[in-house]
């Protein structure tokens, strides 16, 4: 315990080398277009309100995008896994469109949604609802088949079979894709602003690019790092407390 | 279990066929105007046009060359970390706080700051793709050096391997098959990485041609590039298996056999 304690705290010295260097090549540039960590610090100060609201908008978008790849993907996957011959058919498909990375489908979202929040928000959907739909048919699909043997003595309806018997047993494999998709939705409500730009954090770059305020850009940087780190964490959290009949096994 | 009834190539060609045929079904239905969703030959025709012009190809080389060298890049550079870090803890505990503090930022937010530093060329392109890529081979491969089984440590010892040689011949081999596992995921945020940056700031490429296309309301143009950029994806794939297979082999035998 000790011992662990004194190598985390011995590596924070490498973060601390590594912005020493940054402070020393930006002194060295004293460039506006190369800011080093005391210019990005006072930046953070300086933009704090103008950030967090941004970056409002950007989670919300986020969090809209997610829930509704959860709501579709989930029970479809499920659906997918217990009809079997549907399943064999979609899941194909599925791994084909998966190899199309989520801003390669911005241009054609933007034909069809334009570039508002309903646009951003169904490439989030889709960037989310990828890994959901995969780890959820993977699960569901691979059930044990003593389950299903169990559900056909109780005379449990399709429907019960899905809710009562595959739900609960996938959830740890969801649990992982839902951690995949959180993490993906955060990344991509950024990029399809970067693209599409109404409003968000990822417009607040690039005006900070255009004023030439690298610094300020770097500052939204450092927030966006801070929240992607706490809401990860989170998910991890969340998945711990309610699957912890899962991890206690 | 019942096993899966077709498989591996018939399986995705099956996949493709029915994609198609719905899409030429809805298209045909034209529930969606035409200008916005055209139909398969017509993609087909966008796609023959940009190959009979040369963009295409060229296009196409750039992206695919971009991903693949920051892809070798990256993954050099990560087995390079991860053997540091089983080096010296210290360092793999301190290089911890810099990844956690790394990986969520999307590749395209690196773009617009780095654009001033390093210019719209090759050296904006090698810097995203490898910040964003350096993880999956990085983590994998310092988890598996340190998950190591000790028997085999010491059988080394015991056979008088120095830390070189215990790492060269004993610990890196067997690691080697998670950090082709973590190279294979860096694969497609590579190729997604290169097609941001060319979306958000390049000016050639296949990311800068469907971005154009998309706002000269070309669609079967853009419909044709998107199948490109899937295509790259399952190419990509395909190499890293197939280099996978030269330097794991063996292990993917072995694995075999114990099924």
């Amino acid at each position: 315990m000790n011992e662990s304690r004194r190598i985390a705290l011995l590596g924070l010295l490498v973060p601390g080398a590594v912005l020493v260097l940054w402070q020393v090549v930006a002194f060295a540039k004293s460039s506006p277009l190369f800011p080093g960590p005391i210019e990005v610090t006072q930046a953070i100060i300086r933009n704090w309100h103008e950030i967090v609201s941004n970056l409002g908008v950007t989670l919300m978008r986020a969090a809209a995008g997610f829930a509704l790849a959860t709501v579709i993907m989930v029970p479809l996957g499920i659906f997918l896994g217990r009809v079997r011959w549907l399943g064999e058919a979609v899941s194909p498909v599925i791994d084909l469109v998966a190899t199309l990375p989520p801003p390669a489908i911005v241009p054609l979202v933007m034909l069809f949604a334009g570039t508002g929040d309903a646009a951003k928000i169904v490439i989030i959907t889709y960037a989310a609802g990828m890994p959901l739909i995969m780890n959820t048919y993977e699960a569901s699909h691979t059930i044990h088949p003593m389950f299903s043997r169990v559900a056909r003595s109780l005379h449990l309806t399709r429907f019960e079979t899905m809710l009562l018997i595959d739900l609960p047993s996938s959830l740890p494999m969801i649990a992982t894709g839902a951690r995949l998709a959180v993490a993906s939705s955060l990344l991509v409500s950024i990029t399809s602003e970067m693209l599409l730009a109404t409003n968000g954090i990822g417009v607040y770059l690039q005006r900070s690019q255009e004023n030439f305020q690298i610094g300020s850009g770097l500052a939204g940087i450092a927030f966006i790092s801070a929240v992607g780190i706490v809401i990860n964490a989170l998910a991890y959290r969340i998945e711990q407390k309610l699957l912890f009949w899962h991890y206690r096994r | 279990m019942t096993p899966p009834l077709l498989r591996g190539p018939v399986r995705v060609a099956v996949a493709l066929a029915v994609v198609l045929a719905l899409w030429q079904a809805v298209h045909l239905a034209a529930i969606v105007p035409e200008r916005y969703f055209p139909g398969i030959p017509a993609v087909l025709a966008a796609f023959g046009d940009m190959i009979a012009s040369g963009d295409l190809l060229s296009g196409w080389a750039l992206t695919f060359s971009r991903a693949t060298i920051g892809l070798i890049a990256a993954s050099l550079l990560g087995i390079g970390l991860a053997i540091l870090s089983d080096l010296s803890p210290v360092f793999g505990r301190g290089f911890r706080y810099i990844s956690d503090v790394l990986q969520p930022i999307p590749p395209a937010a690196f773009v617009p700051m780095a654009v001033f530093s390093l210019g719209l060329g090759t050296k904006l392109y090698a810097f995203v793709v490898i910040l964003v890529t350096v993880w999956p081979p990085y983590l994998n491969g310092s988890a598996a050096l340190e998950a190591v089984s000790p028997v085999q440590v010491a059988t080394g010892r015991m056979l008088g391997c120095g830390r070189w040689t215990l790492l060269w011949r004993i610990k890196l081999p067997s690691a080697m098959p998670e950090i082709f596992a973590g190279i294979r995921y860096a694969a497609t945020i590579s190729l997604v990485a290169v097609v941001v940056s060319e979306m958000l700031s390049g000016s050639n490429g296949i990311g800068f041609m469907i971005y154009k296309k998309a706002f000269a309301l070309r669609t079967a143009d853009v419909f044709a590039l998107m199948f490109v950029v899937g295509l790259n994806g399952v190419l990509m794939n395909g190499l890293v298996s197939l280099l996978r297979r030269g330097v794991v082999g063996w292990h993917q035998k072995m694995m075999e056999r114990q099924e």
